[in-house]
């Protein structure tokens, strides 16, 4: 079977070892939550979209039929690994007894050995080559808008700074998606497989570590790939100490089952190829897609190009009073920027609830795209606006609410992602079914848009004329970007509790002056005079920008 | 100290002999300090108050033929100069000496190489270890605007919020560099610190960071040192093919070269680690070098509202947009004021590390960073009277007399005279009065609050 010849005797405790470390290790390879395997069945392979293949890669895993917690805690999301871990122990242990009463022992391990490589290759490879790809086509760090340029260093969150502290430099995350990238193609070959492991647990023994010291969130899922790395050197470490160390002649690793079978040759060939297709030829394509047209942390369909740029305040009436300009006063607005995308963000001095979550996942309607306001203090507000350019006003939905979205739905536990949030929680409490109710009191969609039957004056919140103005947000990307999972989300999309502001706007000088005038989130009638700054930013942008703005 | 136990000498090949007389010129030029303009340095250090920043100085060289920072052309003359001396040194060799190997020779370059960059990236090991190297950001960064800082200022104030990845990263480095002390472990240590390197040059070249040569140079050692098992690793892990290891053994005849060996490696190690270490450490607890350590105006921490403002004799509002207005004005705790206003500033672009600068000329809080025009000041508490210079060097010119009143423990009150003298703009010319009541802003920022109180409950700011 084999091309060289292998210990041909294993001893007890190497035995022991393997049987525990095939339970442990076949076990976080596989995933465990029921949504992974209902998001993948539910692909639809003819209009893909990035994050489906990206779901396929990162998925939660390790044995969570008992729960992810000991003694009550879930030890900073470690805990399922100790669970699967002491599961293993018993199995190995209860398999070892069974083998040695029966005398069905066998002397080695070899070929199994091989196969627990190969699978834990194929599982770190893929799933890192799921995320490598949203840095190579630099995405996963967003580099920040106005409003994030104009917010002060101290108001931010560590997390938040350490995002955008690579977001400035496209670059250098596409640098990192290399790594990434070859890191997991390394390890689909098993002559590489080693500089793989090596430069895997090198590159995410460091994000680990930036993930506690920043608070990043993604440290168990980072650490999965640190411990498959570390499985995956464990062969060759004996024989690097024994060369370099001990200076002693070695050879070199060279047991490898025959496939010398036709239908074994094609069944590798063929599984091999539709890994390469899919993770490395269709993932890029798809994320290409997403980088160029639809960029998936920052809001996809472009703002008004009339309105783009910062703003100084120089008049603001509440209820036609004049509210002068001070720092220190609690309602007028200080400072005002439209995006290149389609957010308002503006600031008030006045304390405000935060998103402190990282503003990733997986949203596909712009209004939910809230990376710009997570983690994000300092008094800005964010709205994201559908424009009715022919009667021109603004119609605003705050990115802030009160009960945000699970995010990473597939990723489960152990993929630091869909860990019960709010969200979850307020399901079962009065607060969830109120939610509930009201959801279900809106029947009537317009895709992409929400409606409320009546808003607080007996009207719709946006006319059916305006409406028609605005046209659908679905389509407003472009169309190489479509995909299956938009339109769904679109499609699905609920009235939810969110602070809302109608807006018209005019335009005066050229656009170096904006008036908005209308009604704001509390009812009020506001009367906004805007004068345009040009300010040159001390941060140069980058020749690599993400989206079609 | 010469050849080997178990080895046949093997002759070299032509070219390998060509190559190494070329690498060994080469790197000893760039490792050893023949540079006079080093030993001016060497001279210059006070060795009865010996501090972290001579011997990180030391340990930070470069060999440079133009004046400035070394870069390329530097190593580009020094490859002319390695070239044209292998060749003057294989036409002797081949006429006179016939040497067969240069085993030993090896050896020697191989050990010159380790120890030079094992001390340079100790130097910076340490200077992260004990976070001194990207300090937690000053009141006044952390009321800068996020756009208003460079790249590379960016990249430090975001290492400087988590002292303990700094750490992290000054451990790999120590590590790595205490591995390549030793023959064995050399190419492991040599490793590690290529792969740590490869991303700091990356990080400079992305960031705009001055670091960008040094660190390529320093990879270029490791590189080197990682080379002489380079075959055996790649036979080993890549072609899989059986590995015979380094055979070759330094022979110390005699006691006086065995002491010889251990009291050199013995002091080389005390200096530049033992020594270096806790000169790091006393001076992140008594001496950090990046902000001024003279302490400011007692009590006076914090960032302060411009409430009232008063230039010569109008009064202006607030307004973003002004030049003139201030708009905040915070005191560090030590003697720096920073006044934020419209009025544009002409960047201090240094970026790279000049630790053990006296008090006044450290510029750490300002480089990179536009949005506040930064102060240093010397207070007479007699006649409270606050004498301001302009910190950055485009503003050298500025100087400011003011008067300080404290009427309420939140207030201060300034009154006075300055010009912003030659080159600058803004403030007027010539003298200027001023009259500003600064009022203190109860200011939370959600970068510690969030930390206080994690992520997963609400917060409100």
């Amino acid at each position: 079977m084999s091309t060289a010849t292998p210990a041909p005797v294993w001893t007890g405790a190497q035995k022991l070892a393997f049987r525990i470390a095939a339970f442990f290790f076949i076990s976080i390879s596989i995933p465990n939550s029921v949504e992974w395997y209902n998001t993948v069945f539910h692909i639809d392979w003819t209009r893909l979209h990035y994050r489906d293949l990206y779901d396929i890669a990162r998925f939660g895993s390790g044995i969570n039929l008992f729960g992810d917690h000991l003694f009550g805690s879930n030890l900073l999301g470690y805990a399922n690994w100790i669970i699967t871990l002491l599961i293993s122990i018993a199995a190995g242990v209860i398999w070892t007894v069974v083998v040695r009463r029966r005398g069905t022992e066998r002397k080695e391990y070899n070929t199994f050995y091989y196969w627990l490589r190969v699978v834990v290759r194929y599982r770190a490879g893929i799933g890192i080559i799921g995320f490598g790809f949203t840095k190579l086509l630099p995405v996963q760090m967003p580099y920040p808008g106005l409003g994030l340029l104009n917010t002060n260093f101290g108001d931010l969150t560590a997390q938040k700074i350490f995002w955008l502290s690579v977001g400035i430099v496209p670059w250098y995350q596409v640098f990192a998606g290399v790594i990434e990238v070859t890191a997991g193609t390394l390890l689909f070959f098993r002559r590489t497989t080693t500089l793989g492991a090596i430069l895997l647990f090198g590159a995410l023994g460091d994000i680990v570590y930036v993930n506690f010291a920043y608070d990043g969130g993604v440290h168990v899922y980072s650490s999965y790939f640190v411990l498959l790395a570390a499985f995956l050197l464990a062969d060759d470490l004996p024989r690097l100490y024994n060369l370099l160390i001990r200076e002693r002649d070695t050879q070199p690793h060279t047991y490898y089952p025959s496939f010398s079978a036709r239908w074994l040759k094609i069944a590798r060939i063929g599984l091999k190829g539709l890994t390469f297709f899919l993770f490395l030829g269709v993932l890029f394509y798809l994320q290409l897609v997403n980088f160029l047209y639809d960029p998936y942390k920052q809001p996809a369909v472009a703002g008004l190009r009339t309105l783009r740029g910062s703003y100084a305040v120089t008049e603001f009436r509440l209820n036609n009073k004049v509210v002068p300009y001070s720092p220190s006063d609690s309602l007028g607005w200080k400072e005002v920027e439209f995006e290149k995308w389609s957010s308002l963000s503006y600031v008030v001095n006045k304390a405000t609830p935060l998103d402190l979550s990282n503003g990733g996942g997986d949203p596909q309607r712009d209004v939910n795209r809230n990376f710009e306001i997570t983690g994000v203090a300092g008094g800005r507000r964010v709205f994201h606006y559908y424009a009715d350019t022919i009667d021109k006003v603004l119609y605003l939905e705050d990115k802030y609410k009160a009960i945000p979205d699970r995010r990473n739905r597939a990723a489960g536990a152990g993929g630091d992602g869909g860990a019960p949030g709010p969200a979850d929680i307020a399901a079962t409490t009065g607060r969830g079914h109120r939610k509930g109710r009201e959801a279900q009191a809106q029947p009537r969609y317009d895709a992409g848009m929400e409606k409320s039957p009546k808003g607080s004056n007996g009207k719709d919140w946006i006319s059916a004329a305006a409406l028609a103005h605005i046209g659908k947000e679905v389509d407003q990307i472009d169309p190489r970007a479509a995909s299956t999972r938009r339109d769904q989300e679109y499609a699905q999309a609920k009235w939810e509790k969110r602070n809302r502001m109608v807006l018209r706007y005019d335009t005066i000088d050229g656009g170096n002056r904006v008036i908005l005038s209308g009604i704001n989130e509390r009812n009020d009638s506001v009367y906004i005079v805007l004068d345009r700054i040009n300010k040159n930013y001390v941060l140069t942008e980058s020749s690599l920008q993400a989206g079609k703005y | 100290m010469s050849n080997t136990i178990n080895r046949k000498a093997v002759a070299w090949k032509g070219y390998e002999k060509f190559l190494f007389r070329l690498f060994f010129i080469y790197f000893f030029l760039q490792a050893v300090p023949l540079d006079w303009k080093y030993y001016r340095q060497v001279f210059s250090i006070d060795w009865s108050s010996l501090g972290y920043g001579a011997i990180f100085n030391l340990a930070h060289y470069a060999p440079r033929f133009t004046s400035g920072t070394p870069g390329y052309v530097d190593w580009g003359i020094l490859l002319a100069i390695a070239f044209s001396g292998a060749i003057g040194w294989t036409v002797i060799d081949t006429r006179r000496y016939h040497v067969t190997n240069y085993d030993n020779g090896y050896y020697w370059l191989r050990v010159i190489v380790r120890y030079r960059l094992a001390i340079g990236i100790i130097a910076y090991g340490f200077i992260k270890l004990f976070p001194l190297l990207s300090p937690y950001p000053s009141l006044s960064n952390l009321n800068t605007e996020y756009g208003d800082f460079t790249r590379w200022k960016l990249f430090s104030l975001s290492l400087g919020i988590v002292p303990s990845y700094e750490s992290f990263l000054g451990a790999v480095e120590i590590v790595g560099g205490l591995l390549l002390f030793y023959r064995k472990t050399a190419s492991i240590g040599a490793f590690i610190i290529a792969v740590f390197l490869g991303n700091v040059f990356m990080s400079n070249v992305a960031y705009g960071g001055g670091e960008e040569v040094y660190s390529l140079y320093l990879s270029s050692l490791a590189l080197f040192v990682l080379s002489y098992d380079a075959v055996r690793l790649l036979n080993l892990l890549l072609l899989q093919r059986a590995a015979a290891p380094n055979r070759y053994r330094p022979v110390f005849a005699g006691r006086g070269r065995r002491y010889a060996r251990l009291a050199f490696k013995t002091a080389f190690i005390l200096f530049f680690v033992v020594l270096y270490g806790f000169k790091t450490r006393s001076g992140y607890k008594h001496a950090p070098y990046q902000f001024p350590t003279s302490k400011g105006l007692p009590g006076a921490a914090g960032i302060y509202n411009v409430s009232e403002f008063i230039i010569g004799k109008d009064t202006l509002a607030y307004s973003k947009t002004d030049s003139t207005r201030w708009q905040d004005v915070v005191f560090e705790n030590w003697a720096t004021l920073s006044i934020r206003s419209n009025r544009p500033v002409l960047l201090d672009s240094n970026n790279s590390e000049r630790p053990g600068l006296p008090d006044d000329e450290r510029d750490y809080e300002l480089e990179g960073s536009a949005g506040r025009h930064y102060y240093t000041y010397t207070n007479d508490s007699v006649n409270r009277l606050l004498t301001l210079r302009n910190k950055n060097p485009h503003y050298a010119g500025e100087r400011w007399v003011l008067h300080y009143e404290r009427p309420l423990g939140s207030r201060i009150v300034l009154s006075g005279v300055g010009s912003v003298g030659s080159g600058g703009e803004g403030v007027g010319s010539g003298k200027d009065s001023v009259y500003a009541v600064l009022d203190r802003i109860d200011k939370k920022y959600l970068l510690e609050e969030a930390r206080k109180r994690g992520r997963q409950g609400g917060l409100s700011l």
